[in-house]
């Protein structure tokens, strides 16, 4: 079936067999590998992508499903001049090690901040719940966002 | 997964006609949190997935003069952003809050977490103790009915082959009634209930009028505590009589030993929680008071 979509901006489509996941569909197909094929049942987090405005896992949702759909993947965070100001942050913390739970983290970490720029120790922790790492832990993470939130607050205001 | 038929009916009876059709080879499809999952391991002989998501008579939240109308392909996610749900349902919404993960409840369908019905599933206590009603759409039209008639066992419904079900109805007397839900697990989040606990209840004076206590994970199904209810209905609220409701709660529950914890601990988990949750009801119902007197 034809499947077309607004990946990061872009028109894409593809024909892709009925079955096959949006995961697979953006690795695959569009040769987009940046979400992640993790646990593959929903558990993991890594595969998340903005839908619509809201963040998904894309190895639970059929392709056929997002026909007609804004997407959003990892790679549409940075421009080629500059990374986002989550991934900035992310990296200044040392957010990440082995670096496998990233797109997922930073996609779901920017769907909180789309819609709430000032989050809470709480509410990120609530954010973040369907994101699992197995490296290091979660504090380096959860302060990275909040400092995230702050830095695009500011950028915002000097505009 | 095997190559599968994907098919998008127009209308909940193509859908219907569509399942009645193709026999049980097909499987209608909602948010696909379990589905998908299922269809990845274990597919038996599904090979067409018809997706009823997207069907209109199966969308949207609405107020009428009958209750509060909630569509079984509603995600968790709206549940929790609408506004009449944060208003008058709130524990529908802090039990919305309790299921899965952002992504998964942006996904999950509260009419499938229904229809997969296990026994741990978080907004059934909730519904039930607002006396919620179910919709369903099957070759023989529609029927209506509580939803405490819905739950057969665990994964098992009452919904005929090829019947959906459709909507979920909130009556008016029950929305904004004072109400608590609480779900213990053994994390925040991505973490099924050991046991999970909602209440309901008026307070006429010092007389508790209509008490409902309903509760997952302790039995087959999500069940109702009636004899609890009974103890309770009519009295003069106190400490004492909260906890003779809960530790009646127990005997009605039929607990399991599993890996997550065992029979004894679920009992002891039953009557704390059954006792919170009247309490905080109270105390919400006694707010409600205390403002009306202002007015």
């Amino acid at each position: 079936m034809l499947v077309e979509l607004t990946v990061n901006g872009e028109s894409r489509s593809a024909n892709v067999p009925p079955e096959t996941t949006l995961l697979k569909m953006l690795r695959e197909y569009l040769g987009l590998t940046g979400a992640k094929l993790g646990c593959d049942v929903g558990d993991c987090g890594t595969c998340t992508v903005i839908v619509d405005g809201v963040s998904v896992n894309s190895c639970l949702m059929l392709a056929g499903r997002a026909d007609g759909c804004d997407v959003t993947t990892i790679e549409g965070l940075a421009t080629a001049d500059e990374l986002h100001p989550l991934q900035q942050k992310f990296e200044e913390h040392g957010a990440l090690q082995c670096g496998f739970c990233g797109p997922g983290m930073l996609i779901s970490a920017k769907n909180l901040l789309d819609t709430n720029p000032e989050p809470s120790v709480f509410e990120v922790r609530d954010a973040l719940a369907g994101n699992l790492c197995r490296c290091t832990g979660y504090t380096k993470i959860i302060e990275a966002v909040i400092e995230a939130g702050e830095m695009m607050n500011q950028e915002q205001a000097t505009v | 997964m095997r190559p599968m038929n994907y098919i998008v009916p127009e209308s909940a009876e193509a859908a219907v006609a569509i399942l009645a059709e193709r026999g049980e080879n097909a499987c209608p499809l909602a948010g696909g949190t379990d589905l998908v999952v299922d269809l990845k391991h274990a597919p038996g002989n599904i090979n067409a997935l018809v997706d009823v998501s997207g069907l209109e008579e199966f969308r949207g939240i609405d107020e009428t003069d009958e209750g509060l109308r909630i569509g079984s392909m509603v995600t968790y996610g709206e549940i929790m952003e609408h506004p009449v749900c944060i208003e008058k349902t709130p524990e529908v919404v802090a039990a919305s809050h309790t299921v899965g993960a952002v992504q998964t409840r942006n996904l999950g369908t509260i009419g499938g977490n229904l229809v997969t019905c296990v026994p741990s599933a978080d907004s059934a206590p909730a519904l039930m103790v607002l006396d919620a009603e179910v919709t369903l759409i099957g070759t023989n039209g529609w029927r209506r009915m509580p939803i405490e008639d819905f739950f057969v066992g665990p994964r098992k419904t009452i919904l005929e082959p090829c019947e959906l079900l459709a909507e979920i109805w909130i009556p008016g007397h029950t929305l904004g009634k004072p109400s608590s839900f609480y779900k213990f697990g053994l994390r925040k989040g991505q973490a099924l209930a050991l046991v999970n606990a909602a209440a309901a209840l008026e307070l006429d004076g010092d007389r508790i009028v209509e008490p409902r206590i309903a509760l997952g994970a302790v039995a087959p199904t999500p069940i109702r505590a009636v004899k609890a209810e009974a103890l309770l209905d009519g009295q003069v609220v106190n400490a004492k009589l909260l906890d003779e409701a809960a530790k009646i709660s127990v005997t009605e529950s039929k607990p399991i030993d599993d890996f997550r914890a065992s029979r004894n601990y679920r009992r002891q988990l039953i009557r704390t929680l059954t006792r919170r949750v009247l309490e905080r009801s109270v105390e919400i119902a006694r707010e409600r008071q205390e403002k009306d007197k202002l007015h």
